[in-house]
């Protein structure tokens, strides 16, 4: 039964797909929608598949699914593996994919290239940390002290943005960085002795501290931190202002000429990021009991960009999967030294010089290339060999035409590898009657072939005398004369039309 | 002011005028921001500090080291970062990520074959001090002073007079329009890495005089040749040098009055006055001319 089936797939079509997802026409789908978008699980269509003919539904969207098998793995994995190592790894990964998130609010969202991300995150964690060590704050009071920070940060930062763009925003932001980190090294408040600013409260019980339960609480909170940030992306990148800032992102003149207020977009946009970074201050503070003057370094900075190169700008998964991967390689193997930045620095500059839109492009990045490799092809192809050029195909109105042409053609050349001395010698030998497979398909196409120039056998004297005529396909014109050889044995004769056929589909 | 902060003043200026001219002409020429800069600048100190320890510590030795180190990164980062990509989409991003990708590999190569331990440069300038009349000063700011001047000048004449450097000029005014007069920008473009690597180097040398050379050197003259080259506005050369004369001896004036640690403070809070006055820099008008 499983040969049958085999063959039957290599006989049908030239796909090399088989089906990948298998339902039956009658099972109901759930067409629930997934909480707050417009996507479901199973949307999808149904189709057969063009290798077997069996019928398989494809899903439109398989982004939700990837998502939550993403997320519930990132979850799982650290809790499971369970070491000390893995789980402040996980956790650092967490904590700089929400980061992440938010800085891709404004550098892809919005397209301006800010570096103050990280200024924000060290403000906010230094003011709460600050606070709780001297005015005794608790911890879910620095969550939302550090939301309000950032939301003050936002309004710093957002209004130099409505006058300054590109590089020299980019200088201006990076000068906001230095100027906190030099404030915070040179600080007394802030522990210019200590090398940081350490003893707030936090949300894991002192007891638990470097302990694994401590460990796993802190990242399951980081977790939901993650879960948060991406709520809070979709909401500005899925919806109105999302599109606002994306068409201002493409042009500015554009934007403007449909009355779009990009200036109050981009205003809007920096005070949601900052507040979320704030908010992440606040986490960061309460999570490690402090801040540490590493948060403001320009080398944190470059390798958090590394990140977003890496996944690919504009898009969420990109920030989670490029921090996934720089942090992997940076927190796990540690002991190697230089070498791991250097790899992680060879990553970039390879996604950089040969994928378009980060390791996540790379699959719409191949699609586009195999088709233009493809059309390249058939462009270049010169042996047309009875199938329609694309160029003439244009001009041929029924397009089921086309088609039949193509069919044909590769008939043609599948029967052509089928006639071999052996089929020859066996239509000689008996013309009519039962043949081998190979000469039957053979027959079988000569006969269906349409009347226009097709040999056939025309009796001079019936039972004597018979030669080869060629039909016009023309109601009322004559057939013509082939050659004027007579013979005078009908299987001789009606081997001689086939030997005339078989040259024609020959030289087809 | 008194002499000694003028002097510094002075030496300051022309060290990040010539790293700042470097980061300007390649942008406005190749349209790329060259944050590998700061690489070529480290690794023309290690070679030159490679050639002083293998070879002699003459002047001529250390400076055709770091020189011919710079030029070659600057070939290296031409080949990497701008052969492949700058007729695909997306350029000038990728090119900035790119440089800055060849900086973070540059670096920590460097950390690793080298180790983090400073490496001194000999003083090529000898270390003994010169009086003119009231002013003191010693033989290094003297020849890094003499050395920046003389050879930006040569560069201003050769940019100015020579065919190769009108090609430059006239990729910097227009990439399209030099296509079209027959210059080719790959080439060019060569010639402008060659040489904007070669000034890194020869800033290196010259920085060295008074610091040291180590893996991390080069970050905090490229962040300041790019904050010269941008509050000048890219692509001006006058406008990089009012930007060093004024970055320069902002440095030296809060090192000398305030402390040396509210330096990048000052630096910064004037940079962010500047900008908000004047969006595009001092002389700053390309930017928008570059733009498709």
């Amino acid at each position: 039964m499983a040969n049958e089936k085999t063959s039957i797939k290599s006989l049908v079509g030239r796909r090399r797909w088989l089906p990948r997802f298998v339902l039956s026409g009658e099972r109901t789908l759930h067409r629930r929608y997934i909480p707050f978008t417009r996507r479901t699980w199973f949307q999808g269509y149904a189709k057969a598949n063009p290798r077997d003919l069996a019928r398989e539904y494809k899903l439109d969207d398989k982004r939700p699914w990837f998502w939550l098998i993403g997320l519930i793995g990132a979850l799982a994995i650290p809790i499971l593996v369970g070491t000390n190592l893995i789980l402040t790894a996980a956790t650092t990964f967490a904590l700089f994919s929400a980061i992440n998130l938010m800085w891709m609010l404004v550098i892809g969202t919005a397209g301006i290239f800010s570096l103050a991300t990280l200024a924000v995150v060290g403000a906010s964690a230094y003011l709460t940390a600050w606070l709780s060590i001297d005015y005794g704050i608790t911890w879910p009071m620095m969550l939302v002290l550090g939301t309000l920070i950032g939301l003050i940060f936002g309004v710093i930062i957002g209004l130099p943005a409505l006058r300054i763009d590109g590089l020299y925003f980019a200088l201006l932001t990076m000068g906001m960085v230095e100027l906190c980190r030099v404030y915070v090294v040179s600080s007394k408040t802030f522990g210019v002795v200590t090398g940081g600013l350490y003893g707030a409260d936090s949300f894991i019980p002192v007891a638990w501290q470097h302990h694994t339960p401590g460990l796993i609480l802190g990242y399951v909170a980081a977790f939901c931190l993650v879960l948060l940030m991406l709520g809070v992306y979709r909401l500005v990148n899925g919806q109105r202002l999302g599109l606002l800032l994306a068409t201002a992102r493409e042009s500015e003149a554009t934007a403007e000429a449909i009355g779009i207020n990009y200036h109050l977009a981009r205003f809007t946009v920096f005070l949601i990021s900052s507040a979320g970074l704030g908010l992440i201050g606040g986490f960061y503070a309460a999570y490690y009991r402090g801040a540490s003057p590493a948060l403001f370094s320009i080398d944190m900075v470059m390798l958090m960009f590394a990140m977003i190169v890496i996944g690919g700008i504009g898009r969420a998964e990109g920030a989670v999967v490029g921090t996934a991967v720089v942090v992997f390689i940076d927190k796990i193997f540690i002991e190697y030294g230089p070498i791991r930045l250097i790899v992680i620095g060879f990553i970039m500059l390879a996604v950089t010089l040969f994928a378009r839109n980060g390791l996540l492009g790379i699959r719409a990045q191949f699609i586009e290339f195999r088709n233009k490799k493809k059309s390249e092809r058939r462009a270049q192809r010169t042996e047309k060999g009875g199938e329609a050029l694309p160029e003439e195909a244009t001009e041929i109105r029924d397009k089921d035409h086309l088609y039949f042409l193509r069919f044909d053609k590769r008939l043609r050349d599948h029967l052509k590898t089928l006639i071999t001395p052996e089929v020859i010698e066996e239509h000689r030998v008996k013309p009519l009657g039962q043949h081998s497979d190979a000469l039957e398909r053979v027959l079988n196409y000569f006969r269906r072939a349409g009347g226009e120039n097709k040999y056939v056998l025309y009796e001079i004297k019936p039972g004597f005398e018979y030669k080869v005529i060629a039909t016009t396909g023309i109601k009322g014109l004559l057939p013509w004369d082939v050659d004027d050889v007579v013979y005078t044995d009908k299987n001789e004769a009606l081997h001689a039309v086939f030997l005339k056929r078989v040259q024609d589909l020959m030289e087809s | 002011m008194d002499m000694f902060t003028l002097m510094s003043g002075l030496q300051l200026t022309c060290i990040y005028g010539i790293l700042a001219i470097g980061v300007s002409i390649i942008w406005s020429s190749l349209g790329m921001l060259n944050l590998a800069h700061g690489f070529t600048f480290a690794a023309s100190g290690y070679g030159a500090w490679w050639a002083a320890t293998t070879f002699s510590k003459s002047a001529w030795v250390v400076f055709g080291a770091g020189i011919s180190t710079g030029a070659l990164i600057g070939i290296v980062i031409y080949f990497v970062a701008f052969l492949y990509i700058h007729d695909r989409p997306n350029y000038p991003i990728r090119a900035l990520i790119a440089t800055m990708a060849i900086n973070l590999i540059g670096v920590q190569t460097l950390m690793w074959v080298f180790g983090p331990r400073m490496k001194p440069l000999p003083k090529v300038f000898g270390s003994g001090v010169m009086k003119l009349g009231d002013v003191i000063m010693t033989y290094g700011q003297m020849g890094t002073v003499v050395c920046s001047v003389g050879v930006l000048g040569a560069l201003l004449i050769w940019l100015g007079f020579s065919r190769r450097g009108l090609e430059i000029r006239a990729v910097m005014q227009n990439p399209e329009g030099a296509a079209l007069v027959g210059i080719s920008l790959r080439t060019t473009a060569l010639w402008v890495m060659a040489l904007t690597g070669a000034l890194a180097g020869l800033a290196a040398i010259l920085l060295s005089q008074t610091f040291y050379v180590s893996p991390y050197a080069g970050l905090q003259p490229l962040i300041k040749g790019l904050i010269v080259a941008l509050l000048g506005g890219l692509g001006s050369i006058g406008g990089a040098m009012i930007g060093a004369v004024i970055i320069g001896f902002a440095e030296a004036m809060t090192a000398a009055y305030l402390g040396g640690q509210y330096v990048l403070m000052v630096q910064f809070g004037m940079i962010i006055v500047i900008l908000l006055l004047r969006p595009r820099g001092i002389a700053g008008l390309l930017d928008e001319a570059r733009e498709e």
